[in-house]
Formats: structure tokens, C-alpha cells, sequence
């Protein structure tokens, strides 16, 4: 699949640029999608494998060369092109079709199928082994095929970091040689009713090929982390024990300041209980949704299989398990935190007196989506977004640790481009391309002169909760359970989340329901939720309804069912001064009411079933009719609102 | 913007200077025309309404840039049916319609440049037309059919990719 692009308005001057920029880009055969010129890595006869954590004067570290040879295009410079054309690998390997960019010639490939790519294409020349062999190709053909029906993943059977020269002369790269193409291998074989177990694919190194299109999807997903990346700590951090519920909401969640609660999860159930084995045992039978910005299908998956996908894992952005449904598919797994969670994080139970969990008064079924089980690999997570329809939320790592990074409200972070009316936001589509652009502006803005402008930043452990206030932008990285970058240390990352509305955020969500319908999400795709266009009166209703129940359990000298009882005799009151402080404003800088028109286009993605509610607000027309799912097309890619 | 603008004119201007005119409505299928028109009327540097706005597209040829108008005048009256996949079929005509099966049926050269003009012009429908019908030179061939189709030098590969060749040996039309 193309890389991400960013659309932007140019001025003629711009366009003339542009054009000579594509014109020369055309004729030197290989045009760089998006960002500037990658630094030219030094070229090597062997491939140098790992430079953990390590980052080389001037150049990028990475963990290990690029599975197939490929170097940034720049290197071509470096070459001595006394005897053959410096390009000449691609030119005798394409023949004809040397005219295309390396981003065409994915296109075309990604119409191909597996046994014509297999079969016919990688074997056609080096230069075509190479792209026949791109990870995004065989990942895009298992989500079609199989996709929604599941499919199996392979054992991982060689060690990471292996490299070994074949008795042909020949290396072979074990490392992170990519799993889809043995994934398909596996399915087909399968699909056949053939009982031959395929070979891991060996990749192959092959001098010559110079692409910043192949080189750029590997560099994302394989930089090293830098020190410096994981070591700023600056979001407030207080010690569970020291925690009461008074300084939390005065200090904390009314003044929307995000806070690191140490210690705030470690007595819950699933965090001794949770491991691979045990998450496996508890789901048997079941399967989990997974998807990422950049595939084109999602992907259901047995917790087994999802497990071995993380060991082998390797494109620039993972499929990621956003699973909304644990709950209800696996009960056990809600026993392990929800109880111990209302117990040790009291200001979060619905019981709690300021008014805690308001969307839950709608019920549980007709409730916007609020909770998700969120596993991905190490080194996937999610980039900046703001949570949905004005939540709160919080955040419990149960396995691996979590990297975040936060802007405030309003702040836009660095390469972010958010519609002015919010609706869409223009942004990289992968973690690792976001660290390896963006990482210096990020950097200066820690100084920035104003305070309350910087962006603030912290490592969430097993045992610790984040309360991520809403309207803030943030970014996760999950970065396992150690610092150094080895890929040995592969495996999954689990973590429990909530999103909710309390006295502190209800203005605000009673003014993006009012005002704002055709962000609403979490309830488009479930039939039963209340819809977006009855959110709003529907929720309203909720909340006087409590009130009545509690005077009529009143009157009748009794204890009203409702759990969020205890607010007895405020309801009224809390609602009117939320309706209040709505109509004057936003209470948070993160909506605004400017009403301009889009200019990030949404692209068109073959075959994308827009059921999801994430990707069905990306449309660039006013339709509010929630089934009609056309998107025109563009080339940049839009990754709108998501969960963490 | 006047979405009503249904006598706009936009200019296209090929590499060798030629100029096409294509009315606004049926431009905006390219994208880079949508942004380009965008802009003008921001800048006001030209007649009301974006009208006669010339686009400089200085690395589409003449022959080529008159195949794409023709595309665009024929997708506002009949909009191609659209691409998707998995590929029930290997035939172009069951996947688009008539006129857009013909309308691809060139040789490789006209091809290949009409997937660079709709790259460059962010024309989407038929970019997937023009990649699909590349890609149909290429599906169910074997390797050596493949690089005497497309000019490509015998080079041996060390690996042979023995598995998935020999499931597709004998097996019907594979489709993806």
C-alpha cells in the first residue's frame, strides 16, 4: 500500500516547484513519496546487523539492516559508476516498467495474486524479488482473503538476530524477515486442504537496490528507540496510596490535568493473572478484532494466533487489537479488574459521589463503546488523536509499558494537520514515522515560552493508571518491558482502558452532542446504541431519569437500583449547571466553533467495510446518513480519532 | 467555493503546451485540479470563480493528457463501477464496464503513462484501472513469461519460491 502523503494547499509558485520536483523525480526513477531525503546510510557488502539503542553520528540506528538489501536512494550517489549504470539493478531488473515509481509499481503489485507474485514475479529478476516480497503486499492479500474469517499464524522458528550464509554462499537474514508472506504461505497451503507445512521464507540480500520507498516502510518499523525518547518525565506522577478522591477531582480531573497513579492497579486480579497463556486459556474459541491505519480490512484473531503475530510482527504499522467486546465474550476477564478497580480508584466507580460513568446511566447496551482490551506488539501503538465525543479516560498497562506523550488541548503536536472544524486530522500513519520526522520540533517544543503549551510526557508501568483528561492529544508507544531495543524482547502488550463523563467534562460532552453529531462514535455500527442524532435528548433524558428514580426510592423508603444513586438530590442541579456552563462555551481549548471547510481529502480504500465507526466519520460531503460509506478519494492518508 | 459553476472552464496544459479545456465539474475527478482550484480562488488571480485557470501539468504528454480527459468526460456520465478485491474475475470487461475495458486496451508505453498522469493528477478511479490492467499482464504467468512480456533481463534469483509454485500448478485461475 502507498506510504503516507500529507495533502497540503500550495501556491502556484508551490506548483510550479512541484512539478519540476516530480519531473526530476520521474526521470531519476525513484520518487520519494513524502518526507525529505533520508540520510544516506553507509553502504556495506554485508548487511551490519544491530546497533541497539545506538545512534551513529549524523545517521539513524536501527536494529538490523533491511531484510532484502534495500538502502535509501541517496546511497546511489556513493556507488562508483564507472563501469554499469548505478541504477542498473533496477533498470535490467524492470525492463519496461522502469518508467513507474517504486510507489506505482506496489500498486500494480497490490492487484496481483499470491501465486502470480510468488511464483512468476519474485523470480523474475532481483530487482523484482525484492518488491515481490514487500510486506505490506502479502499482509493485504491475507486481510482479503481471510481476513474476516480468521486465519492461522505460523510458530516463529528461528531466533531473532541470526544471520547465516547459506552453503550456496549465499546470507540469509533471519531477523525480522517479516511474517505475512509465511502467513499466506501457511493459509493457502491450508485453503487447499494440503497438509504440506511450507518453509519459513529465508529473505535473500541483494546488492544494488536503492529505494527510499522499500527502505523508508523497514526504517519505520525497525529505528531503534533512543534513550533520549523514553527518558522525560513530566506529567505529574502521585503514589496510589497518597491519592484520596478530594485531590484527585479538585487537582486532577476538574482542571484537566492528565496524572500518572502509581501503584493504582497493582491489587488487581489480572495483574498477577495475565500473561499470554492464561489470556489464550481464558478466550478459547473466541476471536478478537484487530486493525491499523494502514491495512486496508481488519483482522479477527484467536488470542493464540494474535500472540504468535506479535512475536513475528514487522510492518510499519501492526495490526492492533481494539476490542470493545471482551467483556461480554469473556466475563472472567472483567472479574479480574472491575471490582478491584472500584475498590483502589474509588473516584472512578459509578457509586462515587461527584457523578462518575454518566453515559452508563443510557445502559449498557444502548451506551456508547467505553471500554476496550488494547494488545498490539512491541513498538505499535497509536499516534496522536483525542479521545472521543469529549471522555475522559483511563489508562492500565496489565503487560509492557507504555510510552505516552501528550499535547494540551488546542496544542497541536509537531506533523499533525487537524480539519479546522475538527472532523478530520491529516497525521502520519505510523509511530515510526512520526519519531523519525518529527522528533526535533517535538523537542523544541519542551521549551516552549509558554508553560502551558508544552507537551508532557511519562512511561506507564504494570501496576500504574494514567488518567488521560479529554480533549488532550496523545500519543502511545508500547515499548515493552525493557529499554533496550532488542527484538528478542517481542511478545504482546496488554493494557485495559475506559473512556467516561463526569460532573467535571458533562458541559462539554452536552455541547459536542448537541453540536457536533457527525463526530459522535462508538455507537454507529452497533445497532442497539442509542445514534448520534438521538444522543444527545437521549442522554439528557438519562440524567433527569435518575433524579426521579431517587425520589421515588425516596418516597418509598427504599435504595434506588440506580449505582449512581448516591449523587441523591444533585442531579438536578448537576444537570442545570452543566446546560449552563454548555451554552456559554467550550470549557476546553480542544473545540472550537470555527466552521470551515475540510481540506484534508479522505482516501478511498479498496474493499474497506466502513463499519467501523472510527473510519465512517472520515467523509468529506455533509452526509450525516450514517450508511452511506462512499469516500472520495486522495492521496492523503487520514487517521482519524481512535483509541488507545 | 461555487459548487454551481457548471460553465467553469479549467485549462489543462500538456507538456508540449497543448491546452485542453474540460469544464470545472468534470475536472475535479483530479485531485491535484480540486486543490489547484482552491487556491486560485483563494489568490483571486484569475476571472471570478476560478474560471480559465490554466494547470501547468508539464510532464504529461499531449497524446496521453487527451486518453485522460477522454476518461474524465466519460466518468461524468457513466461512473466506472469500482475496483475492488478480491478479483472475482480475470476478465477486464465483467470488472468495469465496456467502455473503460476498451479504454485500456493500449499498448505498454500509452499504459504506463497513463498510470504516472494519474498518479500525478491524483485521479483514483483511474489509477486502479490502469495498475489492474498493468497487473493483467502479470497474473497467472510464469516468470519467464513475465520478463518477456515487460523487456526484463534473465537474472537468476538463488531462491525459488518452491511452495506456492507448486500449489498453483494445475490448479484453476488463481484470483485474488
Amino acid at each position: 500500500m502507498p506510504p503516507s502523503k500529507k495533502r497540503q494547499r500550495l501556491s502556484q509558485r508551490q506548483i510550479r516547484v512541484r512539478d519540476l520536483e516530480r519531473d526530476a523525480a520521474r526521470r531519476s526513477l525513484n520518487a520519494n513519496g513524502m518526507n525529505g531525503s533520508l540520510p544516506p546510510l553507509p553502504s556495506s557488502e554485508e548487511d551490519d546487523v544491530q546497533i541497539e539503542n545506538g545512534v551513529e553520528s549524523g545517521g539513524i540506528g536501527t536494529l538490523f539492516g533491511h531484510p532484502y538489501g534495500a538502502l535509501p536512494y541517496g546511497n546511489i550517489h556513493l556507488v562508483d559508476s564507472s563501469k554499469n549504470h548505478p541504477d542498473y539493478v533496477r533498470h535490467s531488473g524492470l525492463g519496461n516498467l522502469r518508467v513507474l515509481n517504486d510507489e506505482q509499481l506496489l500498486e500494480i503489485l497490490s492487484f496481483v495474486d499470491g501465486p502470480s507474485l510468488a511464483g512468476g514475479i519474485v523470480n523474475c529478476s532481483r530487482f523484482l524479488y525484492v518488491a515481490g516480497h514487500h510486506e505490506e503486499l502479502w499482509r493485504d492479500l491475507v486481510l482479503r482473503l481471510w481476513g474476516e474469517i480468521g486465519f492461522d499464524v505460523p510458530d516463529k522458528t528461528h531466533a531473532d538476530g541470526e544471520a547465516e550464509k547459506q552453503s550456496d554462499g549465499v546470507q540469509v537474514n533471519h531477523n525480522n524477515s517479516g511474517c505475512w508472506k509465511d502467513i499466506y504461505a501457511l493459509n493457502h497451503c491450508k485453503s487447499k486442504k494440503s497438509s504440506h507445512h511450507p518453509e519459513k521464507h529465508k529473505p535473500v540480500s541483494i546488492q544494488g537496490i536503492y529505494s527510499d520507498t522499500f527502505f523508508r516502510s523497514w526504517l519505520c518499523r525497525s529505528f531503534a528507540y533512543h534513550p533520549s525518547w523514553l527518558s522525560t518525565h513530566t506529567v505529574q506522577t502521585i503514589d496510589h496510596s497518597k491519592l484520596t478522591t478530594k485531590v484527585f477531582l479538585e487537582q486532577f480531573e476538574e482542571t484537566n490535568t492528565p496524572l500518572l497513579i502509581k501503584g493504582a492497579s497493582s491489587s488487581w486480579p489480572a495483574l498477577k493473572k495475565w500473561n499470554a497463556q492464561y489470556l489464550i486459556e481464558t478466550t478459547r474459541g473466541k476471536s478478537f478484532r484487530a486493525t491499523s491505519g494502514a491495512a486496508p480490512l481488519p483482522a479477527q484473531f484467536t488470542m493464540d494466533n494474535y500472540s504468535k503475530y506479535c512475536k513475528s510482527a514487522t510492518e510499519e504499522a501492526p495490526l492492533y487489537l481494539f476490542d470493545r467486546t471482551f467483556a461480554a465474550k469473556c466475563p472472567q476477564l472483567l472479574d479480574d479488574f472491575d471490582g478491584a478497580l472500584k475498590e483502589s480508584c474509588p473516584f472512578w466507580s459509578c457509586d462515587a459521589e461527584h457523578g462518575h460513568d454518566l453515559f452508563g446511566l443510557l445502559g449498557e447496551e444502548r451506551r456508547p463503546d467505553h471500554q476496550w482490551l488494547i494488545i498490539g506488539p512491541k513498538r505499535s501503538g497509536s499516534c496522536f488523536h483525542i479521545d472521543p465525543n469529549c471522555t475522559h479516560a483511563w489508562n492500565a498497562p496489565i503487560i509492557g509499558r507504555k510510552r505516552w506523550i501528550f499535547y494540551p488541548p488546542g496544542v497541536t503536536p509537531p506533523g499533525v494537520h487537524p480539519s479546522p472544524d475538527g472532523d478530520d486530522v491529516c497525521m502520519p500513519i505510523s509511530l515510526g514515522e512520526w519519531f523519525l520526522t518529527f522528533w526535533d520540533a517535538h523537542v523544541e517544543r519542551r521549551s516552549h515560552p509558554d508553560v502551558r503549551k508544552r507537551p508532557l510526557e511519562c512511561t506507564a508501568c504494570p501496576g500504574d493508571v494514567l488518567f488521560v483528561p479529554h480533549g488532550w492529544w496523545h500519543l502511545v508507544l508500547n515499548i515493552g518491558d525493557s529499554d533496550s531495543g532488542s527484538f528478542n524482547d517481542k511478545g504482546m502488550s496488554v493494557a485495559l482502558t475506559r473512556n467516561y463523563v463526569s460532573a467535571s467534562n458533562l458541559s462539554d460532552v452536552l455541547r459536542f452532542l448537541d453540536t457536533r453529531k457527525n463526530q459522535i462514535s462508538g455507537c454507529r455500527d452497533r445497532h442497539e446504541a442509542v445514534q448520534p442524532d438521538e444522543l444527545a435528548s437521549e442522554f439528557r433524558k438519562a440524567l433527569s431519569h435518575v433524579e426521579h428514580c431517587q425520589q421515588a426510592a425516596d418516597e418509598e423508603k427504599k435504595d434506588c437500583d440506580s449505582g449512581h444513586a448516591r449523587l441523591k438530590g444533585r442531579w438536578t442541579e448537576l444537570l442545570e449547571m452543566a446546560e449552563a456552563e454548555a451554552k456559554k462555551g467550550w470549557g476546553c481549548a480542544a473545540w472550537t466553533d470555527i466552521a470551515q471547510e475540510s481540506f484534508c481529502s479522505i482516501p478511498e480504500k479498496k474493499n474497506v467495510e466502513h463499519k467501523s465507526s472510527i473510519l465512517e466519520r472520515a467523509k468529506l460531503q455533509q452526509t450525516m446518513d450514517s450508511n452511506n460509506t462512499s469516500a472520495t478519494s486522495s492521496s492523503c492518508e487520514v487517521f482519524t480519532f481512535s483509541f488507545l | 467555493m461555487d459548487e454551481d459553476n457548471t460553465v467553469g472552464i479549467v485549462k489543462l496544459v500538456s507538456k508540449e503546451g497543448d491546452i485542453f479545456p474540460l469544464s470545472i465539474e468534470i475536472a475535479k475527478l483530479s485531485n491535484l485540479v480540486v486543490t489547484t482550484l482552491g487556491e486560485e480562488e483563494e489568490h483571486d488571480t484569475d476571472d471570478e470563480d476560478g474560471n480559465n485557470v490554466e494547470i501547468p501539468l508539464s510532464n504529461v504528454r499531449s497524446s496521453v493528457l487527451e486518453k485522460v480527459v477522454q476518461y474524465c468526460v466519460h466518468y461524468s456520465k457513466e461512473p466506472m463501477t469500482p475496483i475492488t478485491t478480491p478479483l472475482q474475475t480475470l476478465d477486464m470487461a465483467k470488472i468495469v464496464q465496456k467502455w473503460y475495458a476498451d479504454f485500456v486496451d493500449v499498448d505498454q508505453v500509452m499504459m504506463f503513462e497513463l498510470v504516472t498522469a494519474a498518479n500525478f493528477m491524483d485521479i483514483k478511479p483511474l489509477l486502479d484501472l490502469t495498475c489492474l490492467a498493468v497487473s493483467f499482464y502479470i497474473k497467472g504467468k510464469s516468470a519467464d513469461e513475465i520478463r518477456r512480456i515487460f523487456n526484463i533481463s534473465n537474472e537468476s534469483v538463488s531462491q525459488q519460491d518452491a511452495v506456492i509454485t507448486e500449489m498453483s500448478e494445475g490448479a484453476d485461475e488463481e484470483v485474488v
